[in-house]
């Protein structure tokens, strides 16, 4: 598992990925598979999931990044410019068919 | 601008490539990614789409000639927004350099989908990346030259003034007669 850039981050980050790993591999599949009908509840059910596994953790990881890497390392300036730049807020177009495959 | 763009199948379901995409690193063939860490993570309880912020560190050694100009350092930093929507089975990671990104701008996008032949068994990987100077600073930075070399220019008209009015005085002085008010 990666390392965060605060050495005094990584233990939460690796337990944030590690629930959050296990919450991500029981979502997939079963959405993937699901019925548009039955996507829509179970959608629902895996978001509550992943709050109440994940949640708390991942409160103390983002935390401790904010303070020990972003602001630590003055970065909090080029993230604020590329977010504003790009805000990437919503999925970027699907890329056009290639005629190549 | 510069464009780069490949694209190729991996022998694996969709599902395994993106649980796979949390997995990649660290590792060996790309040991210039040091550090990972999740900047911001949602999951939208309607659509099951999860949109993930993440900031890479990376090191490596850039050539001398930009260390020198453009100061920095050997960490660098990428921002990457990623999509993962279960429903379509697409993923995207869109990636922008934030270290020296004043200079110039590394856009990379990737796209994972189910191979249209095989969905089941294979996914389609379709990278693209523009790689752009910012043109308003090479500009502004070449102003800057220009500005600079016209004052010395200036500067050294100046003092060949100067130098050679010394000259001409030493050489001349009280040896000349004044001639022009008595002819």
């Amino acid at each position: 598992m990666a390392h965060s850039l605060s050495p005094e981050c990584t233990p939460l980050k690796q337990e944030y990925d590690t629930c959050f790993n296990a919450w991500f591999e029981g979502y997939l599949q079963p959405v993937v598979a699901a019925t548009p009908e039955l996507r829509a509840e179970q959608t629902a059910a895996k978001t509550e999931e992943y709050n109440q596994k994940c949640g708390k953790i991942w409160e103390s990881y983002r935390d401790c990044v904010q303070q020990r890497a972003v602001k630590a390392k003055g970065l909090e300036d080029l993230l604020g410019e590329a977010r504003k730049e790009n805000p990437l807020t919503k999925p970027p177009p699907p890329p056009p068919a290639d005629a190549e495959t | 601008m510069v464009y780069f763009s490949q694209q190729f199948n991996y022998n694996h379901p969709w599902s395994h490539v993106v649980i796979g995409m949390w997995h990649k690193y660290p590792n060996p063939h790309c040991s210039h990614v040091v550090t990972v860490d999740v900047l911001d993570r949602t999951v939208d309880p309607r659509t099951g789409i999860i949109r993930t912020e993440r900031m890479l560190g990376c090191k490596q050694k850039a050539p001398i000639w930009v260390v020198k100009l453009f100061g920095g350092s050997e960490d660098a930093y990428v921002r990457e927004i990623s999509f993962v929507d279960p429903s379509t089975q697409t993923t995207s990671i869109t990636s922008v350099n934030l270290s020296l990104s004043q200079f110039a701008t590394c856009y990379e996008q990737i796209h994972y989908l189910p191979s249209p032949t095989n969905p089941s068994t294979q996914t389609v990987f379709r990278q693209t990346a523009e790689i752009q100077a910012r043109m308003a600073i090479w500009r502004s930075m070449s102003d800057r030259v220009e500005n600079w070399l016209a004052e010395r220019f200036e500067q050294n008209a100046l003092r060949g003034k100067l130098g050679f009015s010394d000259v001409l005085r030493s050489l001349w002085d009280g040896k000349e007669q004044p001639h022009s008010a008595h002819s």
